[in-house]
This record gives C-alpha cells, sequence and structure tokens, in this order.
C-alpha cells in the first residue's frame, strides 16, 4: 500500500485544514478512505438510540498537487485508515503559513500518515521543515462494506436550511429548555424549530427559504406543499454537527 | 532591627515584574522574596525538586530599592536576610491583568520587614486611584542552586520567537520534550518513550539550522529531554522582555539552564532532564534536602555560618553517598537511590519530598528493579555553608549544591544564582 499527496495552494491547505477540523468535532475517531480520484472522511456510530454518522468527499484534484496511490490490490484499490481525528487536525492546524504541506504513509515502528510541512522562517528565505508521524491503523478489506456511501432514504420534504450560523445560535439557546427538538418543514421552504416542555413551547420560524428539486415526482405530487413533515431529533447531537461546520457551505440540505 | 525590603517601581515595570512572577508560577506554588546588595530575588523550586527557578531585578531596575538585613544582638552576631516566602495564589492574582495594570498605574510600592507577617503592595493608579494588597508571608529560607553554567559543553542563544514556533508543534499532552544537537543542526522532537508506548500519540519533530541562533556552540553531540511546561513559562518571559534566551546543557541527565540576561535584570531556570541510562547514576546528585523551617524555630540556629541547617543533614549526606551504590550498574540500587532522592520515577510524581525519612536510606538493597526505567536527575538544594570542606569526599563531581541564601560560596569558579 502507498499513498503521497502534496499541497502547495495555501487556500486548499486552509480548506483541507478546516475541513479536518469539523471532522475532530463530530468525533475521536474516523476512517479515511483513500481512492485514487478522492479523499473520504467516515464516521460511523453505531450507537443504539441513534448515533451520528457521516459522510464527507473531497475531489483530490481539488486540494493535490499531487496524488499518488497504491490500494491494498489490484481489484481493490483503496486504502481505509483508521485515526484519531484530532491528532491530523492539529498537525494540520501547524501548517498555517506553509508553503509546501505532503502527506504520505509511512511505516514506522508502527503505521503512521507523515504529515511533513515545510514551513515560511520570517527572517530571512530559507525554510523549515516540521514533520508529524500520526499513528494510524489499517481497517481490513472484510470490514469496508460496513463504511461505504450511504443512501440518503426517500424523502418527504426536502429544504436548504438558513444560513448556519443563525441556526446554531437558535438551537443553542433551545438547549437549555428541552433535550429535544423538534424540526418541521414543508415544500413550501418554511422551517420550523420548536421545543415543547410542560411549562413551555418555543418555536422559531424560517421562511423563503427553498426547496431542492425532488428526487421522486410520485412523493410531491401527492403532498400538500403547506403541510409539515416532523422529526424529533436529540439537540446535542445537532448541535455537535451545528457547531462542527467550519466549511461555509453554499447549500445545506435537510431532509425528513 | 529587622530585615526589610522596601521597593518602588512605575507602571512598566510592574508589567515586567509580574511576568516573572508569571514565568516562576509554571514552576512551583511558591515564590521567595530575597532582597540583597544585588537586587531583589524571587525565586522559586517545584515540589519534585527537578525544576528551579530565579530572578534577580538589580537595584537599577526599581525607581527606589533599599534594603536591610538584621543585625542579632546575641553571642553570635549575625545578619540575618529576609526570609519571605509566599504564596503563588495569593501573589499571582495581584499581577494578573498586567496590561492594564500597566496603563494604569502609575506607581506601585513594594514594602516588607522580618517581624511583621506580610508583606505590603500598593498601587497608586490613575485617577486618585490607591489599591493595597497585603501579603502575608511564611518565614522560610529561601533555596540556591550553583550551577556552572559557563562550563556547560552546549551553550544556544536563540530569540523567544523561534522556540515558541517549535512548541506549537507539541501537544499540550506531552509532558517532556527532546532537544537534539550536533555541530550542525538541532533538532526540537517529542520525547521518544512517550511515542514507544503509546502508539496513539503524534511524533513531531522540528530542525533547527545554526545560522538561526545568535549563538551557537555544540561541544558534545547529545539529546536532552525536558519538561515542556516550564520551558513555557520562561518562553513568554522572555519574549515580554524581548530578550534572547540562553540554553546552556550538557549529557542528559544533568541539569540544564534557561537563562535571560537583560541590563536590568538576569533569569535563570535550572531544569532537570531525562537520565538516559540507569547506569548513568553518575550524574545523580544525591543532595536532595529541605530547607523549609518551621516558623516556631529560631532564625539564628539555622543561619550560623559553618552550622548545616539542619542537623539531620550531615548523617544524609554521609549515608547517600557511598560510592559502591552510586557506581553500581545495578537497576535495583539506582533506583534506590533515586527513590531515596525522591525524584519521580518515570511519570512527575508531585509530592513534597522534602522531607525524606531517614529509614528509607537504609532499606536499598531489594528494591526490584525494572529494566531501562528513565529517571529525572534530581536536583540537589542543601544548606552547604561556607566554612564546611566536604567532611565525606564525593566521588564525583558535585553539579549543583544548593546554599543557604548568605554569602558563603566564594569559591570563583561557582555562579550562585
Amino acid at each position: 500500500m502507498k499513498f503521497r499527496a502534496k499541497i502547495v495552494d495555501t487556500a486548499c491547505l486552509n480548506h483541507f485544514t478546516r475541513v479536518s477540523s469539523m471532522i475532530a468535532k463530530l468525533a475521536k475517531t474516523c476512517t479515511l478512505r483513500i481512492s485514487p480520484d478522492k479523499l473520504n472522511f467516515v464516521l460511523s456510530d453505531k450507537v443504539a438510540n441513534g448515533g451520528v454518522s457521516m459522510w464527507c468527499e473531497l475531489e483530490q484534484e481539488n486540494f493535490f498537487s499531487e496524488f499518488q496511490m497504491e490500494g491494498v490490490s489490484a481489484e481493490n484499490n483503496e486504502i481505509y485508515l483508521e485515526l484519531t481525528s484530532e491528532n491530523l487536525s492539529r498537525a494540520l492546524k501547524t501548517a498555517q503559513n506553509a508553503r509546501t504541506l505532503k502527506i504520505k504513509l509511512t511505516n514506522k515502528h508502527f503505521p503512521c500518515l507523515t504529515v511533513s510541512i515545510e514551513l515560511q522562517l520570517s527572517v530571512s528565505s530559507s525554510s523549515r521543515v516540521v514533520t508529524h508521524d500520526i499513528p494510524v491503523k489499517v481497517i481490513p478489506r472484510k470490514l469496508w462494506k460496513d463504511l461505504q456511501e450511504p443512501t440518503i432514504p426517500d424523502a418527504d420534504v426536502s429544504i436548504y436550511l438558513p444560513v448556519l450560523k443563525t441556526m446554531k445560535s437558535v438551537v443553542e439557546k433551545m438547549k437549555n429548555i428541552s433535550n429535544h427538538l423538534i424540526i418541521e418543514a414543508n415544500l413550501n421552504g418554511e422551517l420550523n424549530l420548536k421545543i415543547e416542555t410542560e411549562l413551555v413551547c418555543v418555536t422559531t420560524h424560517f421562511k423563503d427559504l427553498g426547496n431542492p428539486p425532488l428526487a421522486s415526482e410520485n412523493a410531491s405530487q401527492d403532498r400538500n406543499s403547506e403541510q409539515m413533515a416532523e422529526v424529533h431529533i436529540d439537540i446535542r447531537k445537532l448541535l455537535q454537527f451545528l457547531a462542527g461546520q467550519q466549511v461555509n457551505p453554499t447549500k445545506a440540505t435537510c431532509i425528513s | 532591627i529587622a530585615a526589610m525590603l522596601k521597593c518602588v517601581m512605575s507602571g512598566s515595570q510592574v508589567k515586567v515584574f509580574g511576568k516573572a512572577i508569571q514565568a516562576l508560577s509554571r514552576i512551583s506554588d511558591e515564590l521567595w522574596l530575597d532582597p540583597s546588595e544585588k537586587g531583589l530575588a524571587l525565586r522559586s523550586v517545584n515540589s519534585c525538586r527537578s525544576a528551579y527557578g530565579y530572578v534577580l531585578f538589580s537595584p537599577v531596575f526599581f525607581q527606589h530599592y533599599q534594603w536591610s538585613t538584621s543585625v542579632k544582638m546575641n553571642d553570635t552576631d549575625m545578619m540575618l536576610n529576609l526570609n519571605c516566602r509566599l504564596g503563588m495564589k495569593s501573589i499571582l492574582p495581584i499581577f494578573r491583568c498586567l496590561n492594564s495594570l500597566e496603563k494604569n498605574v502609575e506607581k506601585c510600592k513594594i514594602f516588607t520587614r522580618s517581624d511583621k507577617c506580610k508583606v505590603v503592595i500598593q498601587f497608586f493608579c490613575r485617577h486618585g486611584i490607591k489599591k493595597i494588597h497585603n501579603v502575608c508571608f511564611q518565614e522560610s529560607q529561601p533555596l540556591q542552586v550553583i550551577f556552572q553554567k559557563n562550563m556547560c559543553a552546549n551553550t544556544l542563544v536563540i530569540k523567544p520567537r523561534v522556540l515558541t514556533e517549535a512548541l506549537v508543534l507539541f501537544t499540550s499532552s506531552q509532558e517532556e520534550v527532546t532537544l537534539a544537537v550536533t555541530p550542525l543542526k538541532v533538532c526540537i522532537k517529542s520525547s521518544n518513550e512517550e511515542s514507544m508506548d503509546l502508539t496513539n500519540s503524534v511524533y513531531s519533530e522540528m530542525f533547527v539550522g545554526p545560522d538561526e541562533f545568535d549563538f551557537f556552540q555544540v561541544g558534545i553531540d547529545t539529546e536532552i529531554t525536558f519538561c515542556f511546561k516550564e520551558l513555557k513559562g520562561v518562553l513568554t518571559f522572555s519574549e515580554a522582555i524581548r530578550a534572547p534566551i540562553a540554553i546552556h546543557f550538557d549529557f542528559p541527565g544533568k541539569p540544564m539552564a534557561l537563562s535571560i540576561d537583560d541590563m536590568l535584570l538576569e533569569a535563570n531556570f535550572i531544569l532537570a532532564t531525562l537520565a538516559d541510562e540507569p547506569s548513568r547514576a553518575s550524574s545523580l546528585q544525591t543532595l536532595c534536602l529541605s530547607q523549609k523551617q518551621k516558623r516556631s524555630e529560631p532564625i539564628h540556629s539555622n543561619s550560623k555560618a559553618g552550622k548545616n541547617v539542619t542537623s539531620k543533614v550531615p548523617e544524609y549526606i554521609s549515608r547517600k553517598v557511598e560510592p559502591k551504590r552510586l557506581y553500581s550498574n545495578e537497576t535495583p540500587t539506582n533506583i534506590s537511590t533515586l527513590e531515596n532522592c525522591g525524584s519521580p520515577l518515570m511519570k512527575r510524581v508531585n509530592g513534597d519530598i522534602s522531607e525524606v525519612p531517614e529509614s528509607s536510606v537504609s532499606d536499598t538493597e531489594e528494591v526490584p528493579g525494572s529494566p531501562s526505567l528513565r529517571k529525572f536527575s534530581c536536583m540537589f538544594f542543601g544548606a552547604v555553608s561556607s566554612d564546611q570542606q566536604e567532611p565525606f569526599s564525593l566521588p564525583f563531581q558535585s553539579l549543583a549544591t544548593a546554599s543557604d541564601s548568605e554569602e558563603d560560596m566564594n569559591n570563583g569558579s561557582f555562579s550562585t544564582f
């Protein structure tokens, strides 16, 4: 198995760093899947009462100026690595003003992702090299099936979310009142965030959000566009997701 | 007549003074105020005796500096210094918001006398506001360390910014950092020990070229491992006063010195380094003594020249220093020597080992050894006064020994901090 990649563009490096920080905020351990065209960060939390799963895909061309990999075998040209998310994000954060960043898979007593950073020195024109060896575990092929891209189930309603920062501050205040949040949305671009307790009921309304084009025609025809679909979720899990968002999305879609 | 201290500072001087206290607070929870004709010294030492900090403000640093010893009119006619020890918890909050102190304080007066039990710190601020802090102190003779930093084989002087950049690499979960030098390059890296045991910790390393140093002298290729947290405190201080920091060191096990020399002040931080192999016990000095005095003890009994601080001292030393034990290659013996020293084994144990019970000295042989244990060498603090020739012949050269706070070490080659 081989992997080496290089980033030379500062914007790409910063973006990659932010993605990795976002992952680090969501879960302690994550899986990194390396394939010829893509890098994926996968989290699958198999907690019984509703865990958080995440699938994050990066087109490698958008980030790396050089990218070479050789998977487990010719038919299975992929590498799955398990690592502590914070280790990667911290290492990347030290590369703030780096000239180049190289990542490669190495074996120093145990498998590692070696991040090698060339930093521009502030005083002279020379540079300094910093390396971090991040320990990883290679995930055997028999476990790969659990780490595939999740299929998005057919939805009753899909809606574009409001600005995530706004949503986060609303949900954060609600967290103090209740453990569960009700999200209601309809095909008219309306979204409500609601909490209900014995003493009080608080609802925040968002309008004119827009709905993405629907996947299946059948569902939409039967549905009244004003009718709300609702789900109950754990507030803390939602907040964890919202707090982790560091990459400003062009679109965030909520499906229920 | 009581020993006293009185000094006056401006707002910006208060900031520097406060930064020194903050750096020393990383070492220990206690601070000694020790005035002398050289100036006002702030000292602290950690409970496991593996780090010692000393900042000396010369008299010209202050707007006004006045001190005196007391003279005891009795048979010994001794000059007694102000033996003033403060808790960091009491004094640190006073010097907390240094930027605002610098802006608002027009004048700061610090005053104390050995017959009062408190230090009075007065801030004369803008708009006629006056803040007075009374901090109680305990009478305690400060520890000193003698360290021949100029005799170290390796000396590096660097601007603090470079080291600060290096420290960003290391996570706070890693307690120790290793400095490896050759005449061609310097490497700062995570301590090897940790990455071997825990397959989850990141190993980081960074190279610094000789040209980045203001002064670069490497006499012996070496790798020393020391505590990270203490280094950070010193770096912050050195950045605050914008002075380069000098690192003096030799081989693993021998303490290293971080020092800052400015026209107005001098700072020295002596840190223990991890000993390489158990057989390196020769570098471990064993004079690990406390100079803590109980308040009830009369002052004069411990400050007489020619007499040790506590009557326990000679016995302690003579039992410890048996050449056979120290040079033995057997791990068990070395562990026991260290245990007796109270130095932390493997991990830092913050026990207060100021009073090592005499009984522990004798049970040495049966300590079960573990192979290749790495230990910190411990610092040695003991009362050694000038009159006393080493009554026991130490087979090894004493690298750092303590003296009490009087001018007793007149041996020119030693620099007393």
